[in-house]
């Protein structure tokens, strides 16, 4: 194996990180606050993608994408907010809640792809990529927009790296998934940052589905797979910090990346798995995971 | 001990015998082959949602695998039948033994995990599975599956001939086995030890239940039937594919679930068909069938958290309470004649801060002897002693709330010790009675312990049947000898064969003149019984220990020598203040209710007692209180 080879190896995966961060970032963020598990993720990605993709009918090119992006991730913050209210709000109380909102986020999954379906209709579609062509990073051949997906799934999680960390409400939100009674003393609104909780959710999800939708095509059950390998990731690394999901989508990115190479496209999921099993049995709260979660 | 009745024995006998009968002849009435095709989805539903109630349900344990467990079965049943070419039923057999090994090896990595991780794994694993599929598409098919799976046939006769009549009664019929099997495992050592670990680990764990071998077999219990019903179902359907891998198959198996209600194992059963029913009615809408189901599951799991279930049951308990009203109705219309006879002299009725009470008095001017009568019984218990002691006393007694001919209560104020204690406290200042002697039987001697610990006007104190406690319910044990009818006396409902035993355990039932006391078993309200023990922990208890120890009424105890639930010892050994004759009086031969077994025998003691306590047996007795802790149960930590 050449340098290049494994350079181009390593940026693909690196590639594949980024957008497996952006996944499964909203899927960690709402489980360390909130508390749940939300199985309306996938949803959420394939719903933001099918916005962008409408959106992205009026407008070509670049400034078409960010305006499509834009809207998708605004939307989509909005849905995520008022589904707090829908879906893990009435039950909050409830002793069985992480069960309920398995089954409710479920139910919003299958109302959020029935819509879609009625609404898009089952054919395939694919948002036009942002840029086009290829451009030259250290001497290696990219496809233009997986650069660009990787550098703005690098920029979204700083910046929500820097909100939850800089920012008043950032920090609320911290305080309120370490300890809702002591936030809630304090004088938070614990369901508002709840709401936002999974409106910063869906958001991200949008946001890892339009790049999606741009890379490969969207059918509207196509969350299913961004899903599950977002709960790979998230039990790979382990929930217990933000960035633990986003240390653990690079590895497995560059993992697939390097299995894909060496192994072929059939074997690299049994070979994620099998590590996963490997690292469940080791450590099974994550690589990075703490058995205590902070945000 | 715990109660728990033989299935033939207890109430749900008669609907399930029902519904058998009617799913039995169901599809001699529809021949349509579609109206059996859906009742045979229902019946694999309904066994899958029912088996994934044990671990997730049940077992506290978020597993869910359990669609992987289905799938081993239904792949099992592919590669058996089809490629090794085995013999259909044989591997329909064989196949859940794929499944449990598969749950033991999932077991391995949940045995370590908490809470959400372990629907994480559970996943996981059944993600795993489904790319290993897709992976050998030699031999599973990959993503299109497996085809023409053979069918399971009798000799010659194919199950899907006549209708696919075969094929309802042989899902029937595992619909059957199943639900037996779930049934005697949750009321197995196992089953207990199952639930013993979701409702406290750690103290289940300390009384010796093993968290990973009950785990592991709750895992592999639970792997059994869907292993099962995956077979049976690629025998059916005759495709193997990788839906049922898919989220909406979950959504549909879990929903049936929590709609039917977690931990019951009857309700998922219930909802199987409802939500097959239901679905295939919508059929035609395409995604709006999808968006009206789900929308439907969440309405119901906001509406109902218990699910149809317990839906079932509140319409069960207002019935209940309904008859139970109507029977004391009944009783205060048509039975009064009856009553009066039975004691001497009409009753009647009287407001009091907890509702109409119906009271007994022969209203002279004598010194006044209160009588309380027991759990699930009614003043007309004490027929003997009134008619023994009507010329020397005055004899006040009444119907507990919820109890004989009185009005039922209100179940969150009603039916407690402390309001059993008032009520008998505001009869006494109605009929202005000076220091009444009062007599208590069974939970009525805790409502005159309570009564006399109040500091109520008392002029002696007597129990029969009950034991004092000093703390709840740690003393239980001690002080009652566990036995089956014990769990009765809190249970809400009661099947007519519980009835009759708890009447029989309680009262002596061959004595003359018992009829009235033990059709007041019948005629109880459930809720008085269930109410009455769960707020037995907010009873104070040691006001009732120090009032005994007090010693400065006179009290005496006497008991039946064969009552099967207090425990003599116990009752000897306590630390009484001044107890009459010095210890518990014990009648031979009587059982719980020795007023009605023995009534010469329980009158002479009862009324030496209270003679004694005029002629002032307590007053040379009782000097300084001199405070003796032989025994300290005060400082006791309990842990619940």
């Amino acid at each position: 194996m050449t340098f290049e080879t494994f350079q181009f190896i390593l940026a693909s995966g690196l590639i594949l990180g980024g957008l497996y961060a952006l996944m499964a970032i909203g899927l960690s963020v709402v489980w360390t606050t909130l508390d749940v598990f939300n199985f309306a993720h996938g949803a959420f990605v394939a719903l933001g993608a099918y916005i962008a993709w409408q959106v992205a009918q009026y407008g070509e090119g670049l400034w078409g994408f960010v305006f499509a992006a834009g809207v998708s991730v605004g939307l989509m913050f909005v849905l995520g907010f008022i589904l707090h209210f829908c879906l893990i709000k009435p039950f909050e109380k409830r002793p069985n809640i992480v069960l309920l909102a398995v089954i409710t986020t479920l139910a919003a999954s299958v109302v959020i792809e029935s819509l879609i379906q009625l609404v898009w209709g089952p054919r395939e579609k694919q948002i036009s990529p942002a840029v086009s062509g290829r451009i030259e990073v250290f001497g290696t051949g990219f496809v233009a927009n997986d650069v660009v997906a990787l550098a703005v799934a690098l920029a979204a999680l700083a910046a929500l790296a820097l909100f939850l960390r800089r920012t008043g409400t950032g920090r609320a939100m911290r305080a309120a998934a370490q300890n809702r009674e002591a936030a809630e003393a304090m004088g938070f609104n614990v369901t508002v940052l709840y709401a936002t909780a999974l409106g910063i959710a869906a958001a991200a999800a949008a946001l890892a589905g339009v790049f999606i939708g741009s890379l490969r095509f969207i059918n509207p059950s196509f969350g299913a797979d961004p899903l599950m390998k977002s709960l790979i990731v998230v039990i790979f690394g382990g929930v217990a910090k933000f960035t633990s999901p986003i240390y653990a989508a690079f590895i497995l990115g560059v993992v697939e990346a390097f299995s894909i190479y060496f192994l072929g496209l059939y074997w690299s999921p049994a070979v994620l798995f099998g590590l996963m099993v490997v690292v469940l049995l080791v450590k099974p709260e994550g690589l990075f995971g703490h058995r205590r979660k902070t945000l | 001990m715990k109660y728990a009745p033989p299935f033939h024995h207890s109430s749900a006998l008669l609907p399930v015998l029902a519904a058998g009968a009617v799913l039995t002849v169901l599809p001699l009435i529809f021949t349509d082959a579609y109206i059996r095709h859906i009742c045979i989805l229902a019946f694999i539903y309904a066994i899958l949602a029912s088996s994934w109630d044990l671990s997730l349900g049940y077992g506290g344990i978020f597993n869910f695998a359990h669609m992987a467990f289905f799938a081993i079965g239904l792949y099992a049943y592919g590669i058996g039948a089809k490629i090794v070419g085995l013999n259909p039923w044989l591997t329909v057999l064989l196949a859940p033994v794929a499944a449990i090994a598969f749950a033991a090896l999932l077991a391995v990595p949940v045995l370590r995990l908490e809470g959400v991780y372990v629907i994480l794994v559970t996943i996981a694993a059944s993600q795993l599975l489904l790319k290993l599929i897709v992976s050998q598409s030699e031999v599973t098919g990959g993503t299109s599956g497996m085809v023409l799976l053979p069918r399971l046939t009798i000799g010659d006769y194919r199950l899907t001939d006549d209708g696919r009549i075969g094929y309802y009664y042989a899902a029937l019929a595992m619909l059957g086995l199943s639900t037996l099997f779930l049934y005697k495992l949750e009321r197995s050592p196992l089953g207990r030890a199952i639930k013993a670990l979701r409702d406290n680990k750690y103290y289940a764990i300390a009384r010796g239940v093993s968290e990973g071998r009950t785990r592991l077999y709750t895992l592999c219990a639970s792997a059994l039937l869907p292993g099962l019903a995956g077979a049976f179902y690629g025998s059916y359907v005759r495709v193997a594919s990788i839906e049922v891998f898919g989220l909406a198959f979950l959504t549909l198996v879990l929903s049936i679930l929590l709609v039917g209600g977690v931990s019951t194992i009857w309700g998922p059963i219930l909802a199987a068909f409802l939500i097959a029913v239901f679905s295939e009615v919508l059929a035609d809408f395409g995604s709006w069938r999808d968006i009206a189901v789900a929308l439907a599951i969440v309405g119901v799991i906001l509406l109902y958290p218990g699910g149809l279930f317990a839906g079932l049951q509140e319409l069960r308990d207002f019935l209940d309470s309904r008859k139970t009203a109507a029977t004391a109705a009944w009783g205060r219309r048509f039975q009064a004649g009856a009553r009066a006879a039975l004691m001497g002299a009409p009753g009647r009725s009287i407001a009091t801060g907890h509702g109409e009470v119906a009271l007994f008095d022969t209203g002279e001017e004598k010194p006044a002897l209160l009588l309380i009568h027991g759990n699930s019984s009614c003043k007309e218990a004490f027929h003997r002693q009134v008619a023994a002691f009507r010329d020397r006393y005055r004899i006040v007694a009444f119907d507990l709330p919820g109890h004989g001919v009185s009005r039922n209560g209100n179940p969150r104020t009603d039916y407690s010790l402390d309001a059993y204690a008032r009520i008998a406290a505001e009869i006494v200042g109605i009929l202005e009675l000076d220091r009444p002697a009062v007599f208590g039987w069974s939970l009525g001697g805790y409502v005159a312990l309570e009564y006399a610990a109040g500091g109520h006007p008392l002029g002696t104190l007597a129990i029969c049947g009950t034991s004092p406690l000093s703390l709840y319910p740690d003393d239980m044990p001690a002080g009652y000898i566990a036995s089956p009818h014990m769990e009765l006396a809190s249970k809400r409902f009661f099947s007519w064969r519980e009835k009759r035993d708890y009447a029989e355990a309680t009262l002596a039932t061959r004595a003359p003149g018992s009829g009235l006391a033990r059709r007041a078993v019948w005629r109880t309200d459930g809720r008085a019984r269930e109410q009455l023990f769960s707020r037995m922990k907010t009873v104070d208890w040691q006001r009732q220990v120090a009032f005994l120890r007090r010693g400065t009424a006179p009290f005496a105890m006497i008991n039946g020598s064969e009552d099967p639930f207090i425990d003599h010892a116990y009752c000897a050994a306590f630390e009484y203040g001044a107890i009459w004759r010095g210890a518990p009086q014990s009648i031979d031969g009587a059982g719980h209710a020795p007023f009605l077994a023995a009534p010469e025998t329980f009158n002479r003691l009862l009324g030496e007692f209270l003679e004694e306590c005029a002629s002032g047996w307590h007053a040379e007795k009782s000097g300084p209180a001199v405070p003796r802790f032989a025994r300290t149960p005060e400082f006791r930590t309990t842990e619940e």
